[in-house]
Formats: structure tokens, sequence, C-alpha cells
């Protein structure tokens, strides 16, 4: 029996279902609880893991026991949103197949390097966004090679785990996989029974003969099925949501009995015979790099093996972004490694150009960049005309700071190079790029990279995972035939990540006599490189005004900046529905029916949508009934992609919030209307990302934000970066959803931005002040 | 330096200098991942568990504060995933990246077994671990699922 052989047995045995009765005695909880190492555990050999092999699949997602368990292939990353049980959910509605003996199992990132995806999934059918019965429009719907651009053609098309992407992208093809291999596994009963496959239907993995009755499950058929092909995928067609029967019920997440029994395998959990850890100082200012380190100083050390320096991890892995070079220590243990590299001797070498630079003068940079001509992006009429001729003007100029994702799981990876071969154990929402990564820094190809996946403990942003991978790869590589554990500090973490881009943003709103606005302009600026720059404000203003402007200004910082929850949204609907509170008050109008009026005074194609949001929400609220003083309601919209006709995700929130005269601010309760499209697939993860975000952008809003001081990050733990606790959590939170006419354009992403405007709009009704720059916790918010 | 621990039952003898934090031989001498390691200063609680059942932050503890010590860890909680803030947890479907759970759960049991029906401001004042996914309002729901099951079920902790 061969060390992989024993390693299967061992965790089929430790496979089982629990089912258990609850103290109560009345309602009996079945879950499967997964082995520890189903999808996420190293075999003995170090090589590959469980889930490498194509034996006995129907297709590359689904493989069918002749247990009737139906292991279901996800590509992207569960890191909180859910997808480990979404993807799933996708492909078991199509496959038909009893849910409870559904298992989710990591794609294998080194097959997608070794194979081309089946021809039936690459390419989109139907007819668009708003086309129920089809595949929708893909974020990243168009096809290309090396998948930066568009989807690659390689087997498991896009492994990304970003952009909310995760359903809204592969769910037309998680559909089609599922439905060709119930197809297969019908062509393969009616072989078997000498019948047309058109007599034969299933259900929950049993196949029937109709005129007959004769049934067989999904597990008997599945290794015929594995060599049936079908004769006509092009024409397989999938199920709209009129016929869901899995998706669009809660579902709740496959993975949960792990994470509450300390089983889960995060990256950092990851252990190898013979592995060795590391742990890093990198420059903290970026692009500074070691001058200097006196490894003779700890070399003594318990446990200390040996020290590598790194040079700047190269831009072009990391979608352009330079961070620091550093050192490394390696020792037997972690904690060794990172007591040992405290005591040792570095000297950096920083950028003569970063040394002094502190946000003071970066924001003073970006308030003068608003006053240059910046980048036009909309001009509608004729917004100086407009401003000549007003009643009255608004002028706010509003700020937001650098912003980290700071996810609770520290970076980390284990990589163990040979001479011709990497594995990586990760949790990585890039695996095609990690895996094109270790093959520049290693020479080695990439169809000889494996990278298994692990959970990651939070995500909240691609981007931020930081040079994670390459700092291990390149440590590794330098000590090939060892497994490396790279380990960042929480400290290094800070340092290490991309930023949410400090921004500023000025608002001018021209008035007519009855308060409407007849000119609209927005300028915002951010770094250069900051992306979502536009969201929230292109195409033409969610609130109407003849005459609209919108302009993007920008200077470029050495803090590496990228993608953080929501994007560019979070920012720009805080100057966005901070603006439109501002001006309900300077014309004496309710805040609710004055965004109502001027988003019904727009062409957007889902005012409909928007109205509805608003409306749900405020009569979900109470609006207008009477509050106790020292209390006060605010209202706001959310929307994604709301200009164009293309997929969008749109929400109003209403936030009830109370301020002691001692300043103590609390959100009390949270009244959510949320657009489901034409479906949700798991609405319970909806719910629980919805209820997360609040609290996510409660902390944006009062306590976080990071400075700049001589050039590098200042806040870097939990103690100088503040985490909102339970006591924060709003006692009230109610959800609804309703339907509209297109595909939604994401979730676990950008709800819960407008918290930022409603808590500064309260403290403006309850104590008179206005503040236009976060965080609130620098301002005094007492009244009395 | 040997260190004589017993953790989830289970006596042990480990070679570590005394003031190595009882996090790190949990996780890298005994195997025991599943307490984590987040902030490394005693801030967020994720490496939180029990030293003769009372909570601490094991990332700020050394090693040698638990010798001679009952330690509890999240694995020792239950054999079979069935402690009733475990099961509470699961019918919620708190958890969402997890990474979290395994302090916020042993914080919560401890609160239970001092306080089994707690007030919202006990648990204000005591759960203060961080969850970065912010999934409080399941919690919250899931410590009164529990305190519940626990005062009619008489189930002891």
């Amino acid at each position: 029996m061969s060390d992989n052989d024993r390693t299967q047995q061992e965790l089929s045995r430790r496979d089982f279902l629990s089912t258990t009765a609850t103290a109560a005695g009345a309602l009996v909880i079945g879950f499967w609880m997964p082995a520890r190492a189903q999808g996420q555990t190293v075999n003995p050999d170090g090589a590959a893991w469980s889930n490498e092999s194509a034996a006995d699949e129907v297709n590359a997602w689904v493989v069918v026991a002749p247990d009737d368990t139906v292991t279901v292939r996800i590509a992207q990353t569960e890191l909180g949103q859910g997808v480990w049980t979404s993807n799933a959910m996708i492909v078991a509605d199509e496959l038909q197949c009893d849910w409870s003996k559904v298992r989710p199992q990591y794609a294998s990132a080194n097959r997608d390097a070794r194979e081309m995806a089946p021809k039936w999934t690459l390419n989109v059918m139907g007819k668009g966004a708003t086309d129920p019965s089809g595949g929708g429009e893909p974020e990243f719907g168009t096809r290309d090679r090396t998948g930066v651009t568009g989807i690659p053609d390689s087997l498991y098309r896009r492994m990304r785990t970003n952009a909310a992407a995760s359903v809204k992208d592969g769910r037309y093809y998680l559909q089609l996989a599922g439905a060709e291999a119930r197809e297969r596994l019908l062509l393969a009963a009616a072989k078997t029974w000498a019948v047309p496959v058109d007599e034969v239907s299933s259900a929950n993995s049993i196949i029937t003969h109709r005129p007959t009755g004769r049934t067989v499950t999904y597990g008997k058929v599945a290794s015929l099925a594995a060599q049936t092909p079908h004769p006509n995928p092009e024409r397989i067609r999938i199920k709209p949501p009129s016929e869901w029967t899995l998706m669009g019920t809660e579902q709740k997440n496959l993975d949960v009995p792990l994470k509450v029994s300390g089983k889960t395998v995060y990256g950092i959990d990851v252990k190898l015979p013979g592995m060795k850890w590391a742990a890093v100082k990198s420059c903290p200012v970026y692009g500074g790099k070691v001058k200097s380190y006196d490894f003779e100083r700890i070399r003594k050390q318990p446990g200390v093996i040996s020290a590598v320096e790194f040079p700047i991890p190269d831009p072009s892995l990391i979608r352009g972004r330079t961070f620091g070079g550093g050192v490394a220590v390696i020792a037997d243990s972690w904690y060794q490694a990172k007591t040992a590299i405290d005591q040792m001797p570095i000297e950096w070498d920083v950028p003569p150009q970063y040394a002094a630079l502190n946000t003071a003068a970066i924001r003073a940079k970006l308030i003068a960049a608003l006053g240059e001509p910046g980048n036009v992006h909309v001009n509608l009429g004729d917004c100086n005309d407009a401003f000549s001729g007003a009643a009255k003007i608004v002028d706010a100029t509003y700020s937001v700071p650098y912003l980290p994702r700071a996810r609770m799981e520290p970076g980390n990876a284990t990589v163990l190079v040979t001479d011709d071969r990497v594995d990586i154990w990760i949790g990585d929402q890039s695996p095609q790029e990690t895996r094109y990564s270790a093959s520049r820094i290693t020479g080695i190809p990439e169809t000889n990279v494996y990278v298994h996946l692990c959970h990651l403990g939070g995500g909240y942003g691609r981007n931020g995972n930081g040079p994670q991978a390459e700092q291990a790869i390149y440590i590794a590589n330098k000590n090939r035939g060892t497994p490396i554990h790279l380990l960042w500090t929480r400290e290094e973490d800070f340092i290490n990540t991309t930023y949410r881009s400090i921004g500023v943003a000025r608002l001018r709103a021209a008035l007519d006599n009855d308060g409407w606005p007849i000119a609209i302009e927005v300028r915002t600026a951010t770094d250069a490189e900051a992306p979502g720059a536009t969201a929230g404000f292109d195409v033409a203003p969610r609130y109407f005004a003849p005459n609209y402007r919108f302009s993007i200004h920008s200077a470029r910082f050495h803090i590496p900046v990228g993608t953080r929850r929501g994007v560019g949204a979070p920012a720009q609907h805080f100057y966005r529905e901070s603006f439109m509170d501002e001006l309900a008050h300077a014309t004496g109008k309710d805040p609710y029916l004055y965004r109502r009026e001027l988003i019904a005074r727009t062409n957007l194609p889902y005012k409909a949508d928007m109205i509805k949001a608003l409306d749900m929400a405020a009569e979900m609220s109470g609006w207008g009934t009477p509050l106790r003083q020292g209390t006060a309601r605010a209202i706001a919209l959310e929307e994604r992609g709301a200009e164009d006709g293309h997929h969008a995700t749109i929400s109003a929130q209403v936030h009830t919030v109370s301020i002691s005269k001692q300043g103590e601010v609390r959100l009390l309760r949270v009244d959510v209307a949320h657009d489901e499209g034409f479906g949700l697939v798991n609405p319970l993860t909806v719910k629980k990302q919805i209820e997360g975000q609040i609290v996510w952008f409660y902390n944006d809003v009062m306590y976080q934000e990071c400075n700049v001081t001589e050039g590098r990050i200042a806040e870097n733990n939990f103690d100088t970066f503040q985490l909102s606790r339970i006591k924060e959590d709003p006692p009230q939170i109610n959800i609804a959803f309703f339907k509209t006419g297109h595909w939604l354009d994401g979730m676990g992403h950008d709800r819960g931005t407008s918290i930022q405007s409603g808590i500064a709009d309260a403290v403006f009704q309850i104590t008179g002040k206005r503040y236009r720059d976060l965080p609130l916790r620098n301002h005094d918010l007492t009244w009395s | 330096m040997a260190m004589d621990l017993t953790v989830n039952g289970v006596r042990h003898s480990v070679d570590v200098t005394p003031d190595t934090p009882l996090l790190w031989v949990i996780r890298d001498h005994l195997g025991l991942t599943g307490t984590k390691f987040s902030c490394g200063i005693a801030q967020c609680g994720a490496c939180t568990l029990h030293i003769d059942g009372k909570p601490v932050r094991s990332c700020s503890v050394p090693v040698s504060a638990a010798v001679g010590k009952t330690v509890t860890t999240i694995e020792g909680l239950s054999a079979d995933v069935t402690h009733p803030v475990q099961l509470a947890w699961i019918e919620l479907d708190v958890p969402q990246c997890g990474y979290c759970q395994s302090g916020m759960i042993m914080n919560v049991v401890a609160l239970l077994n001092r306080r089994p029906n707690p007030t919202d401001a006990e648990i204000d004042a005591q759960i203060t671990n961080a969850c970065r996914c912010s999934t409080y309002h399941r919690i919250r729901q899931a410590i009164r699922l529990a305190a519940s099951r626990i005062s009619t079920g008489g189930r002891t902790l």
C-alpha cells in the first residue's frame, strides 16, 4: 500500500456524517463533517493532493463515487464569502443530485496549466444581463489566453477570487458542467438498460426509467458515464431561475463544522515533513531595500539556521505594485525565527524622496490636484453657465484615509522547490498568477508548479494579499529541497499589503429657486494607480442634474494601492450620499424624498429599481415617525452598475443612530432593501455578507485610518488600527429582497457603504456639526 | 528546557524556553492548529484558549504560566462537534472566513460557564474578540441560542 493510498483510507474513515440531537431534543441537526484533509491536506510525500487526479471523474468539476458521494471541484478560494457552498450549489442544482452528499474540493491549478477547458464552457450563452435564461454578462467574459483582461481557456477558466465575480462570472459554465455531467449519467443509465435516453430522468441522484419504473443511483453508473462522451455538448441548456430547485434556497455553508472545531486548514496551518519556518522583515518604506544586516549576531540563537536577503519583489508579478526588499531568517520553529530576526541589526536603504513624506503632504498634494484640469470623464450640458445662474451654491470637500484590509490571517505561504517541481500551499486569490510567479522565479515550467489552495482567513480585496507567495518562492528557491513556511507578523502584514488609496473630493451643486440641482460638478482625487476611480459617478449622475461634470484628478505616491472591499465605491458613495444629505438639508427637503425625486428625473436604466429600494428601506424603517432626542435616521442608495444597463446590484439602507451628549455613537438599527436580480444562488450567504459589511463600514466611518510618517505606514497592529467589536453591532438588522429584471453585479463587496454617510449625517442632525473627513473618531461628537 | 503541560487531557513534555508563548507551543510543538495567530499582542483574541477554565490570549502568555495547569483548546471542546456552543454556531451558520472563530468560541464557552444566561451588557463586556468579517450579529444570536439550550436542556458545558 502506498503512502497515498493509506492517506486516502484514513481520510475516508475520518469523513463521517454526524447526526446530533440537540439538548431540547426536538430538532435534529444533521451535518456533514468533512475530514480535515478533504481536498486540503498534504499527502505524506509532500506532493500531489488528493484532487489532482482525473481518474473516474464525469467531467473536470464532477466526481461521483460508488456510494453516491458527489465531489464538486471549486476553482475559487473560500475566504468567508461562502463560495465553496454557492459554487457547489450551482453545479448540484443542474446535476440534480442529493445535496447532502455533495463535497466541495479545490480544483487543481496544476491541471489548469496542463489541460484546456472543454469547448462547451468557452462562450456565454444568452442575451446578456437582462436575459433570465442565459449566462448573464460576466465581468471577465471576454476570452484572453493570459487571463489578464479576460478569462483564459485553461481547464478551470477563471480561478481568481475577486471583483465579487465568483458567482456572476462562473455561473454559466458551472451550470453547464452540472448539466453535462447529468446528461452523461443519464446516457450511461440508458445504455445499461438498453433504452432510449429520453425515457430516463433523474432527481436527487436517482435515475428512473419512466416506462418501467426501474431506478439506479448516480454512483452505480458514474464510471460508465466517465467513459461516455456527450454526443452534442453544444446543445446543453442551463436552467433559468424559474427551474432552480437548490439555487435560491438558503443553504448553510458546508465548511462550518470544520470552522467551529478548529479543523479548517488555512495556509498558516500547513506543516510538512522537514519543514522550516521563515520570519521576515521588509523595508517599511516601499521601494526601499536592505543595506546591510548582521546575521552573525543571531546565528547561535536556538533553532536558527540561516538568513536570506530578498530583493524588491518583481512588480510585474504583483500587478505592478512596488513593495520593499527584505531579509528572512530561517529557523526550526517560527517563534525562534521571529525572536532572532527581531534582534538582528538591519539597516535599510530608503529612497530619499520618500523618507520625509507624511499624510499631510500627500493630502495637500491631492487637494491641490483638485484645482488642476484633471481627466474629464463626463461632461453633460454646461456646468459653468449653470453655476453663474444659480440661486444657491453648495460646495463641500470630503476626504478619506488610506485603509488596509487587515485580514485576520497574516500573510503566509509554504513552498517546496526541487530541481524540477514547485509545490506551494497557500490561501491565494490568484493561483494562476502565483503559478506564473513560481515559474518566473524558479525557472521551472508552469506545468510543474502545484498550487495547493487552502482556505483564507479573510479576503476583502485580492490585491491586498501582497507578495506573500513571491517572497516565499524566492526564499524556498534558495533552499531547494527544504519546505519553507514563510509567515508574516501582523506588523509585516501591514507593510506587505496594498491600501485603499487616500482620497479627496470636491462636490459642488448649483440649485434653482426650489432647491433642485441645475448643475452638479464632481472632482475626485486619489493615487493615479487606484482602481475603481469612476465608481458611482461615471456615465451619468445617479441624482439628476441637467448639467453634470465628473473629473478625476490624481497624483502618484509610493504607497502601493489596490483593491480593498468595494474598491472605489466606499469612498465615492460616502462623497455622493453625504452631498445629497447636505443638499436636502440646505434646501429644507426630506433626504429620502429628495433622492427619490432626483432619481425619478433621470433616464438611468434601473431607476425603477433604485426607487423601489429607497421606498422599501424607508417603509421598513418607519421613516418619518418620531424619534427620541439624540436619535436620527439617515437613508442612502448603494448601487453598482446602475449607469449602463449591464449587470447591477442595487440596494438602499436606512440607519437609525443615537449619539449621547458625551459623543458616544450607537448604530441602533439598519433596514436594508436589496436587489436579488433574477435570483440569488444562496440567499443565506448574501444576508451574512450584508450583516458583516454593515460593521465593516461602521469601522471605516468611525475608526479606521492609516497614516504615513517618514514614508512608512504608522499604524501596524490592532492596538493603533482599531477594529469594531460585538458591542458595536447594531441590535437590529432587517434585510428584505426584491426581484428585478437583471442579473446581479455580485455580492460580498460594496454593500453597507452607506453606513458612512448615514452616521456622518446623523452626527449632523443630532449635533449640528458636519464632518467631511473620515474617520469620525478624530472629531468632537458631543452636543448639548 | 522541559515544560510539562496537560492539554485537552493529554500530558506532554516539550523542550522550549520558558518564555515561549503558549500559542506557539500549542501550534508548533503539539500540532494543535485550531488556535490561531493574528496580532501577537493580545489585542484580537484569535489565540484564545483556556487555562484552568479561564480564557487567556495565548500569544501573550508564556508557556511557563501553563505548567501544572489544565489547558483546553478548541480541539478539546468536544470530540464530535457536539458542544452546545458549536451546535449553535452551526445552526445559525455563524462563521464566514472562520479564522477568529476558535478563539471566539472559547471565549464564549468561558463566559457561559461563568454566566449561563448572560445579559447583552455582559456579552458586550466579555466578548471582546475581533472578527474582521464582522459576524457579530449571528454570534450574539448563537450565544442566546446556546444559553437557552443549556438552561432548558440541562446539558452542562
